[in-house]
């Protein structure tokens, strides 16, 4: 196998990016996004060399996939999880399309509504005020899951990671068994 | 055997590929059995040199292309070799190597293959620079083709045909230009190692191609086409907006100029004329006012010499005044020293009195001079004081005296003996009561008297002790008349009188002779006064004739005085004409000094101002009248007018500059800066109605943006519609235990919505009925509006141009019976093994399939690897789908297949595979009737 690394002209970034553990998502990053489209199998065979397996879903985002979690990214992937869940069946309850999660606008107001509902579990989980929720999402906005805009949060197509797995659990008819940690499980 | 059905025949290789012969038939399904490895993929990797022809279409998996050549090719007698039954007849397609190079080329025939023609005699295999030759001899006249033109043969590309040449069209495509795809495709097909759904998306884009409305639409491009009037023109609204006051400032200055220049015109010959008098007027003036000026130098010496004369006059004058005031300062005087004198004999008369006063004092004096001493006098003046009272004393007491009362109460010499011996002023002593005689008791004093009558005896007085003769002694008072003591007194008055002045005069005589000079000065100054007086009293009679005199000096004093001050006036207004005629003077000289200056600074000889006529300019409606003297003043404001303008075009201009630095270059293109100040002023004004205009274009731009959207969107509708059709297609039959296998499109979710926005606000903009929307949320503002141009944008950037395909993926669905479907983006992973190769297979048989002019179908070949994977069931079904899309199938497995119609073992000899016609077992399906027999 040989690879021309001149093709690869967006290697740099895109290795910066998905080392970080950050997720590469189309539309906020489209350049990237048509460059390993296109030279896809380079960028895998040559990342798989260096040790990491370049996961790209066509629904439009890419990430190392990585079998170990530091401490923090563990406890912020088991908040945002539950977070995240608790927002899909918030948005669930009010009748919106879970898949249509992109267009969704998370303000101030939602998460508001969010933490009245759920604060007994949120504070299970420390999570203890609406401004740690931000936090929570601030992170989650760093490692590509999220993106902050005039003053609303909107989820980016890297968010399927966690609904697929949700849904997954769901048709697993199991939900009384439903744990964060297998959903961290299978995330990392 | 059925009727003779258009397609492969069969596949023959000659010594190539490891084989020694080949004889593959592949007018129905076959299975060729061999053990792994013995050159099955090798045998239907031979087509891809007959049918995809293009080696760079041509893919031998891990073997590089130089290997599989000299494989295929390892001398000038190897031979791939293809029998198609095409509707003009029997053809043979054939590919030969070239020999050491292990080049190759490509030769056609019509007529069935027989595979004699390749053998000599001595059964050796014909070599390629004979071949052609060999054919004719057998009646067979091939021709070479290079390899594009076969390939437009084989695919039906008449336009690169030559006429004459035979129809070798073995695939009948809709669309020839897809034959790329189409061979891309088949060479996947044969192969079927790996299909995704990218591939697939990417061949049915291809496939659909002509359907698509599929222009790539450079969306930034065309933004920026639609909108680049509409953002140049917002940027110089903007531009303008922005610099409102300095525009502002710029229209003030742009004024201001334009009346300087009608100034500057309108006094520009005025000024050009001044100057050209100027020399004349400085000449005259000038000697005027000299001539002035030594007429008044004049004026003022004889001003000077009457002043003197004045001045000396007034001296002369205010002495006379003086002496005056001095006599009548004195007739005053004299008048209220004399105020009491009548007339000069009053005064005379004093002097007299005095005169006379002085003689008495004198006389006086040399009188006492002569006398004794004083002390006599006083006894003198004693005695005659002692007279004098008696007398009196006895003029008082006349009639009642102690001498009368003894006289009467004594005898008569007792009376006479006591007469002596009482004094005379004793007897004189009146008796009355308070006086110092009282007679208290008479009788007890005529008892008294009888006593001394015994004490008394003849002229004596006998006292207890004492005996007093009294005879010598003289009765000491006679009675005398009154007559007799009033001349008595008055003599010794008189007497006394002189007597008593003669002691005085004595005793002052210092006195008195103080007395006379005083009397002596009394009288010197009595004399002035006299003399005084006359004077006065000739001053009185002067008076009148003084006092106009007074009045006269007063007057001359006062007229002096005032001509002095007119004098002073008069000097002093002449100086004043003089310091006027030397600031004239002055004034004029500095004005032809600035004249001259200005003259050298005039800027109207030079541009802007030569043409200056030709330049905007309002008239100047001031009354212009030149007049000399202020000739210096108009002429420098003129300069400074000019200065002025020159000022205001720098300044003008470089505000100009400085807007086209800020981006405003839309009055750029106008003839001159004027013309594009006024532009510039003109679209100030209108500026909100600019703004509307732009937001008129905006919108219209962006229905512009939204019919090449629109195209975009109906392609992926088209698109949408086809892939229904397309799941329809391979879904006739079951595959395998999929309940369900589709292919579907999957909007890009973003980039759709994106569109739709800017198609529905077009719409909306179109259907004009939302413009009280569009005026509070301008198209230009409008942030979901920039969102959505911004992600396409973004996303046409980075694909260099926006497809349809850019707005969708392809996922496969599969479901198993009693399983929800689930989505797959590698088909590899979404089933077992040999439903995998199965959806495969059917989806690259679709595809070409759907490329193929349905009308003529001629059937061709494709490959299945390991079918062995396949349960029996599905081999049919497969063959059965396979035929439906036009192919027969080839399954490769190490056992037979007996699905197939074919079964075909491959031997080997000497190293050398080898598949012999003789080999070939033909499945022929039993009769349910045979079977029962």
């Amino acid at each position: 196998m040989t690879l021309n690394l001149t093709q690869l002209t967006q290697l740099q970034p895109l290795f910066k990016l998905l080392s970080s553990g950050t997720h590469l998502n189309r539309l906020q990053d489209t350049e990237l996004w048509v460059e390993l489209e296109n030279q896809q199998s380079h960028y895998q065979d040559l990342f798989a060399a260096l040790g990491f397996v370049l996961v790209v879903d066509g629904r439009g985002f890419a990430y190392f996939k990585t079998d170990q979690a530091s401490s923090y990214t563990g406890k912020l992937t088991r908040r945002l999880a539950l977070l995240l869940m608790l927002l899909f069946e918030y948005q669930a309850d009010q009748g919106l399309h879970l898949f249509q999660f992109q267009q969704w606008r998370l303000d101030a107001a939602l998460l508001e509504k969010l933490w009245q509902q759920y604060q007994a579990i949120l504070e299970a989980e420390e999570m203890n005020s609406p401004q740690m929720l931000k936090e929570i999402l601030d992170s989650a906005a760093r490692v590509g899951f999220l993106v902050f805009e005039d003053q609303t949060y909107r989820l980016l197509t890297a968010v399927h990671r966690y609904l697929d797995l949700f849904e997954e659990l769901a048709q697993a008819d199991r939900p009384d068994q439903l744990q964060v940690e297998d959903v961290e499980e299978e995330l990392f | 055997m059925s009727l003779p059905q258009y397609g492969f025949q069969k596949l023959v290789l000659l010594n190539s590929a490891g084989y020694s012969r080949a004889e593959l038939p592949l007018d129905d399904s076959v299975s060729i059995i061999a053990p792994n490895n013995t050159g099955k993929t090798s045998l239907i990797n031979a087509l891809q040199f007959l049918l995809i022809l293009n080696k760079q279409h041509m893919e031998f998996g891990a073997h590089s292309f130089e290997n599989t050549r000299r494989f295929y090719f390892p001398d000038n007698s190897a031979y791939i070799l293809l029998e198609v039954l095409l509707p003009s007849g029997m053809a043979v397609i054939g590919c030969v190597g070239k020999g050491l190079s292990h080049d190759y080329e490509y030769f056609a025939y019509q007529g069935s293959l027989d595979l004699d023609d390749y053998r000599l005699a001595d059964g050796k295999l014909v070599t390629q620079p004979k071949l052609i030759g060999r054919l004719f001899e057998c009646g067979k006249p091939a021709k070479i083709y290079p390899q594009a033109e076969l390939r437009a043969l084989l695919y039906g590309n008449r336009q690169k045909q030559r006429s004459d040449d035979p129809d070798f069209t073995i695939f009948p495509l809709e669309f020839t230009s897809q034959a790329a795809t189409y061979q891309r495709i088949l060479t996947r097909t044969l192969r079927l190692d790996r299909l995704d759904s990218k591939e697939v998306k990417n061949y049915l884009l291809e496939i659909f191609k002509n359907d698509l409305q599929d222009r790539s639409v450079d969306f930034k491009n065309e933004w920026d086409k639609s909108f680049a009037d509409v953002n140049y023109d917002k940027s110089q609204y903007d531009a303008v907006f922005r610099n409102q006051t300095r525009i502002a400032d710029m229209e003030d200055s742009q004024q201001t100029r334009r009346i300087l220049r009608g100034k500057v015109i309108l006094w520009r010959p005025l000024i050009e004329q001044g100057l050209n008098e100027w020399e004349a007027y400085y000449n005259h003036t000038f000697e005027q006012l000299a001539q002035q000026l030594k007429g008044l130098v004049a004026d003022i010496l004889a001003l000077e010499n009457r002043q003197k004369a004045v001045y000396k006059d007034q001296a002369e004058t205010e002495n006379l005044l003086k002496v005056q005031q001095k006599i009548e300062i004195r007739c005053q005087e004299l008048t209220l020293r004399f105020e009491f004198v009548s007339d000069l004999l009053q005064l005379q008369n004093q002097r007299k009195n005095l005169q006379e006063q002085r003689d008495e004092r004198v006389r006086v004096i040399k009188n006492a001079e002569q006398q004794q001493s004083p002390e006599s006098i006083k006894r003198n003046i004693v005695k005659v004081g002692k007279e004098h009272a008696d007398l009196q004393r006895q003029l008082a007491s006349l009639d009642n005296n102690l001498y009368l009362q003894l006289q009467k109460l004594l005898p008569t010499d007792r009376f006479e003996l006591l007469t002596r011996l009482l004094a005379k002023s004793v007897l004189s002593l009146p008796v009355t009561e308070n006086s110092a005689v009282k007679l208290n008791d008479t009788v007890a004093f005529q008892s008294f008297a009888a006593q001394l009558e015994n004490n008394l005896s003849a002229n004596r007085l006998e006292l207890p002790g004492l005996s007093l003769d009294l005879s010598a002694l003289e009765p000491n008072l006679m009675l005398k008349t009154a007559q007799e003591l009033e001349t008595e007194i008055s003599d010794c008055e008189r007497q006394l009188v002189d007597w008593q002045n003669l002691l005085q005069t004595l005793e002052t005589l210092a006195q008195q002779k103080r007395q006379q000079q005083e009397l002596e000065r009394q009288i010197e100054v009595l004399d002035a006064d006299i003399t005084d007086y006359k004077e006065l009293l000739l001053m009185q009679a002067s008076g009148s004739e003084r006092l106009k005199t007074l009045a006269e000096v007063q007057q001359k004093l006062e007229a002096l005085k005032r001509e002095e001050l007119t004098l002073a006036d008069q000097k002093s207004g002449i100086a004043q004409h003089q310091d006027n005629n030397k600031v004239a003077q002055k004034e004029l000289q500095s004005q032809h000094q600035r004249i001259n200056n200005a003259r050298q600074q005039r800027l109207d000889q030079h541009a802007p101002f030569t043409y200056l006529e030709q330049l905007p300019f309002l008239p100047c409606m001031e009354m212009a009248e030149l007049a000399m003297p202020v000739l210096a003043d108009r002429i420098e404001s003129y300069n400074r007018d000019c200065q002025k303008h020159n000022a205001l075009d720098d300044e003008l201009n470089r505000q100009l500059m400085d807007l086209h630095r800020d981006g405003l270059s839309k009055f750029q293109t106008q003839d001159s800066s004027e013309q594009e100040l006024d532009a510039l002023f003109a679209y100030t004004v209108n500026l909100s109605q600019e703004q509307a205009a732009i937001e008129r274009k905006a919108r219209s731009a962006v229905v512009q943006i939204a019919a090449i959207l629109r195209d975009l969107r109906d392609s992926l509708e088209t698109l949408k519609r086809r892939m229904r059709e397309f799941n329809n297609k391979i879904n006739r039959r079951q595959l395998s235990d999929l309940k369900i296998f589709k292919i579907e499109p999957r909007e890009e979710e973003a980039l759709v919505k994106a569109i739709q926005t800017l198609i529905s606000t077009s719409e909306q903009v179109e259907s004009g009925n939302s413009f009280d929307l569009f005026d509070h949320n301008a198209v230009l503002d409008d942030k979901e509006l920039n969102h959505a141009k911004d992600t396409l944008i973004k996303e046409g950037e980075a694909r260099g141009g926006l497809r349809v395909e850019h707005l969708f993926r392809l996922v496969f669905i599969i479901a198993k019976e009693n399983q929800t479907p689930a989505e797959f983006e590698d088909i590899d992973s979404a089933a077992s093994n040999g439903t995998v190769l199965m959806a495969k297979l059917i989806t690259g048989l679709a595809m070409l399939n759907q490329m193929q002019d349905p009308r003529k179908t001629i059937k061709t070949a494709c490959y299945l690897d390991e079918a062995a994977s396949l349960d029996q069931h599905n081999q049919r079904n497969l063959i059965e789908i396979a035929a439906e899309f036009g192919f027969t199938l080839i399954f490769a497995s190490p056992e037979p297949q007996i699905t197939a119609r074919y079964c075909v073992p491959i031997g080997t000899t000497n190293g050398k595979n080898h598949i012999s016609r003789l080999n070939w077992q033909i499945l022929e399906p039993i009769n349910n009737a045979d079977l029962k027999a």
